[in-house]
């Protein structure tokens, strides 16, 4: 992903890849356990934040990556807003019931699922996935033998595109395209692309176990993944802003905060 | 034999999980065209997300393997810059470990259509747990959370269970399942006897 746009290197950049994916993973659990929408509206500040000012990604590339957010928002808070329980009615035709309740809680999980969307870009890019496995390997201990096959199969990806591009205009030229059902045409899609994968996966993995890759004794590493004082500055950074947002929701809310599960009195 | 995984496992594994990527990806705009009705016609096709672990596990049939290809499945996408961000992640870590479960308790011997479609149930019941806490599906009224459910489980049987099966046999018939399988699945029938 990182590699088709160019991008200043920031400090976001230089965090241990461990580190950032662990922190990425706790600020989930911490925002499945956010059940006020100021406080979930702070979140996402927190996380918006970082997103413009810190990838060193142009505004440009940014908006365009940000295009997919409305939907991402639309798909997740519409279901909730048209359907949910709730006691306070706004509006009701059939079986669309949009009440008080459901609102708030439908823009709540949008706002939910746009924070993850948003986390996972800033990781993924900021994060090369070369460093992330030696990382893993280096802080974690991860058998060499899951990283470097983690690392073939990513290398991987370029040629599956274009032999699935291959696959497509073979079939297109042979009038497969539009006949038939949704499943047959994706089970004429996979067959060809998962054989010549296990085929392709089969001969790198007979090499790479020629070269010892599988040996899980004592090994040297090219690139070394330490930390630095700027891994501080990001965990700082989530735990200050967080702090704050916490106090002040608790303080001066800025919108009627109840709890937006449904609790039956 | 050695147990365990070995590399040419592993790297068989990775690289199917991730063409599922890819595939994952190419179906993803009709996941989304028909996502923002509301009446989760999406589900229809979710079961498609469990896919990569039972095709892996009916190709290398070994512990562990419907777990890695999951996970990998999943890091393939929230690497490529996913748009459900590191959900993604969570989730084809808990439908991995769900589905593993099921093959565990069949010892990893039994792998007809009945088996799989179980662990796709339990890939299925993994993710309903996650989206319980994160997208407060009981608080759906009651019709539209059944037809949530309803929905996600019979695409969970129709694609893991019944669509993998076929995809798998029909590999067996290029041949291809041999590199992985030849030596090995021998070596076992010679050691019941």
């Amino acid at each position: 992903m990182n590699s088709l746009f160019d991008a200043k290197h920031t400090w976001l950049h230089s965090i241990n890849p461990s580190l950032k994916l662990v922190t990425i993973l706790s600020l989930f659990i911490v925002a499945i356990n956010i059940h006020f929408l100021d406080l979930m509206i702070g979140f996402l500040f927190v996380i918006l934040l970082l997103f413009i000012f810190a990838t060193g990604y142009s505004y440009k590339q940014l908006f365009m990556l940000s295009l997919p957010f409305v939907l991402i928002f639309l798909s997740t808070s519409s279901s909730m807003i048209l359907f949910g329980k709730g006691e306070t009615i706004l509006y009701k035709w059939a079986y669309i019931q949009v009440s008080e309740e459901s609102l708030i809680r439908g823009i709540h999980l949008g706002f939910r699922a746009l924070s993850f969307a948003m986390l996972g870009l800033l990781f993924a890019l900021t994060t090369k996935p070369v460093k992330l496995f030696y990382s893993l390997m280096q802080q974690f201990k991860l058998s060499p033998k899951f990283a470097y096959s983690f690392m073939a199969a990513i290398r991987l990806i370029p040629i599956m595109i274009e032999e699935y591009q291959m696959i497509i205009n073979a079939q297109r030229v042979r009038g497969l395209e539009q006949r038939n059902n949704f499943l047959i045409r994706m089970k004429r899609l996979a067959i060809p692309l998962l054989s010549q994968s296990i085929r392709r996966a089969y001969r790198i993995a007979v090499s790479m176990e020629a070269k010892r890759f599988q040996s899980d004794s004592k090994r040297t590493y090219y690139y070394k993944v330490g930390f630095s004082r700027n891994d501080l500055f990001f965990i700082s950074y989530f735990l200050l802003m967080l702090g704050l947002i916490y106090i002040l929701s608790i303080h001066d809310p800025f919108l009627p905060s109840t709890d937006v599960r449904y609790l039956p009195e | 034999m050695q147990r365990g995984l070995k590399l040419t496992d592993i790297l068989i594994t990775i690289v199917i999980s991730i063409a599922f990527g890819i595939l994952y990806k190419i179906w993803g705009p009709l996941y989304y065209a028909v996502k923002p009705f509301g009446l989760h016609i999406d589900q229809l096709i979710y079961g498609m997300w469990f896919m990569a672990a039972t095709v892996a596990f009916l190709i290398i049939r070994k512990p562990g393997v419907a777990l890695l290809a999951e996970i990998a499945a999943s890091s393939g996408e929230f690497l490529m810059g996913s748009e459900f961000g590191l959900e993604v992640l969570l989730y084809g870590i808990i439908q991995g470990l769900f589905a593993e479960l099921i093959l565990f308790a069949f010892r990893y011997k039994r792998v007809d259509l009945f088996v799989i479609s179980l662990a796709a149930l339990s890939s299925c019941a993994g993710s309903l747990i996650m989206d319980f806490y994160k997208g407060y599906i009981g608080d759906l009224s009651t019709w539209n959370l059944t037809l949530f459910i309803v929905f996600r489980v019979i695409s969970s049987i129709l694609f893991t269970g019944v669509f993998a099966v076929s995809i798998v046999k029909a590999l067996e018939a290029t041949g291809v399942t041999n590199l992985v399988r030849a030596s090995s699945k021998k070596d076992h029938e010679a050691l019941d006897q």
